[in-house]
């Protein structure tokens, strides 16, 4: 798993490292029970504070995304929300609204938005299988 | 509940050499376990305002406290939890590199050999060499593992990279974060003050922007990048007379207007969207872009 930070995208740097790390996760570029990377050697590579790597991973694991075994470090866990599943729909809710406003402003229109909609979870399912038949190969 | 005792207080803090005012009425507070950057150019009043907390110099107006104590009173104590790079590192110029830091040892109560092979080994120091031989680089990296060996609770760093090559500049952060980081996140406490920004961009987590002994701007460096925006839209013809005094700076080019914000980003958003650019586009400044824009502005 490769991170790489933006100092211009205005999101804090802890949850552009969450995000990654879900997005990973997500892709099947991060396997569970998979071990992300120790915070000294990380926070040297990015060359962020440590403080922010601990934060991030503190995050993730409130998260339910990963879990630590202390004394070895933090793993990805399996995919178990512990949310019930209205609350899931009820945060997914607040980031579809924002990507549609943000289509309104970009004049992108429903029947595109819908299709990019499709696009973009074929385009994940892709990367996904991608990640297992490596996996299958090895 | 109790705050923690701040690492570092200033409060009003003033010096002058004879009539010329080198800080003026500084105020500034670092919480333990931050990494705090004192942004300034030369000559700005990074130097003095350390110096007093060091107790080479005693603040003519207001008050220094490292750890809750007064610096020139409890000399031997808050020297005791600090470390300090200074920006003109010397050695006696007899003494090996070994020689050296055995010395600088000696006037500590704990030394951490494990850190100081690995920080020799990782700049490739040669222990044998006299530091008269060292270069500058050499020089600020023998000053950074004395400053990291005792694992003080406060590193006070003064302009450490400047006039170091871009190798040696990446190596001395990466030591400052992988070396003296060490340990219970939380626990050290980092105040550097510099004018190269960019490369502790990072590492920082809250600044103060001085100018001419004086404070511009104090904020967490995550709320600075979301607070300064460049906004640049670009019309179909050439860019209309709007509104903009809410921005920082404008600059207008034919058909392209590129705006700074200061927290008023969305609403200069709303106001170019209104007369339909062609394209619009925002992103957040770095810290060293917010240093120049606060310092032109």
């Amino acid at each position: 798993m490769i991170l790489q930070l933006n100092f211009k995208s205005g999101m804090p740097i802890y949850l552009q490292i969450v995000d990654q790390v879900k997005a990973a996760a997500a892709s099947g570029e991060l396997r569970p029970g998979e071990a992300l990377p120790s915070i000294r050697p990380l926070a040297e590579e990015l060359r962020v504070n440590r403080n922010t790597i601990a934060k991030a991973y503190t995050e993730l694991e409130s998260l339910g995304v990963i879990e630590t075994l202390p004394g070895r470090g933090c793993f990805l866990k399996e995919n178990q929300s512990a949310l019930r599943m209205e609350v899931r729909r009820k945060l997914l809710i607040e980031e579809v609204d924002q990507a549609i406003v943000q289509a309104h402003h970009l004049q992108v229109p429903r029947e595109e938005f819908l299709a990019l909609i499709h696009e973009r979870l074929d385009a994940l399912d892709a990367k996904r299988r991608a990640h297992e038949d490596h996996k299958e190969d090895q | 509940m109790n705050s923690p005792t701040p690492a570092i207080q200033i409060e009003n803090l003033s010096y002058a050499y004879g009539r010329a005012e080198a800080v003026h009425d500084l105020s500034l507070t670092v919480q333990p376990g931050r990494c705090y950057g004192l942004f300034g150019r030369n000559g700005a009043g990074k130097t003095t305002t350390m110096k007093c907390l060091l107790n080479l110099l005693r603040p003519q107006r207001g008050q220094v406290h490292v750890f809750g104590l007064d610096p020139a009173k409890h000399e031997v104590e808050v020297k005791r939890r600090l470390a300090y790079v200074p920006d003109q590192v010397a050695f006696y110029p007899w003494m090996s590199v070994r020689e050296t830091l055995d010395y600088l040892a000696s006037f500590r109560a704990h030394w951490n050999r494990k850190i100081e092979q690995e920080l020799l080994e990782r700049f490739q120091l040669d222990p044998a060499q006299r530091t008269d031989a060292l270069s500058k680089g050499q020089r600020t990296q023998v000053a950074l593992v004395a400053a990291v060996c005792p694992e003080t609770d406060l590193l006070v760093l003064d302009e450490p990279t400047s006039g170091l090559d871009p190798i040696v500049r990446r190596e001395f952060i990466e030591a400052v974060i992988g070396a003296y980081q060490q340990g219970v996140p939380g626990q050290r406490t980092i105040l550097v003050s510099t004018h190269l920004i960019t490369e502790f961009e990072g590492l920082i987590d809250e600044f103060t922007i001085i100018d001419r002994g004086r404070e511009v701007l104090t904020l967490d460096a995550d709320h600075a990048r979301e607070r300064y925006q460049k906004i640049r839209a670009r019309f179909t013809e050439s860019a209309p007379e709007i509104d903009l005094q809410a921005a920082l700076r404008v600059r207008r080019d034919g058909r392209e207007l590129e705006l700074i914000a200061n927290g008023s980003g969305e609403q200069l958003v709303e106001r170019l969207r209104q007369h339909h650019p062609e394209s619009l586009s925002t992103e957040s400044l770095t810290l060293e872009e917010i240093f120049v824009a606060t310092l032109k502005a």
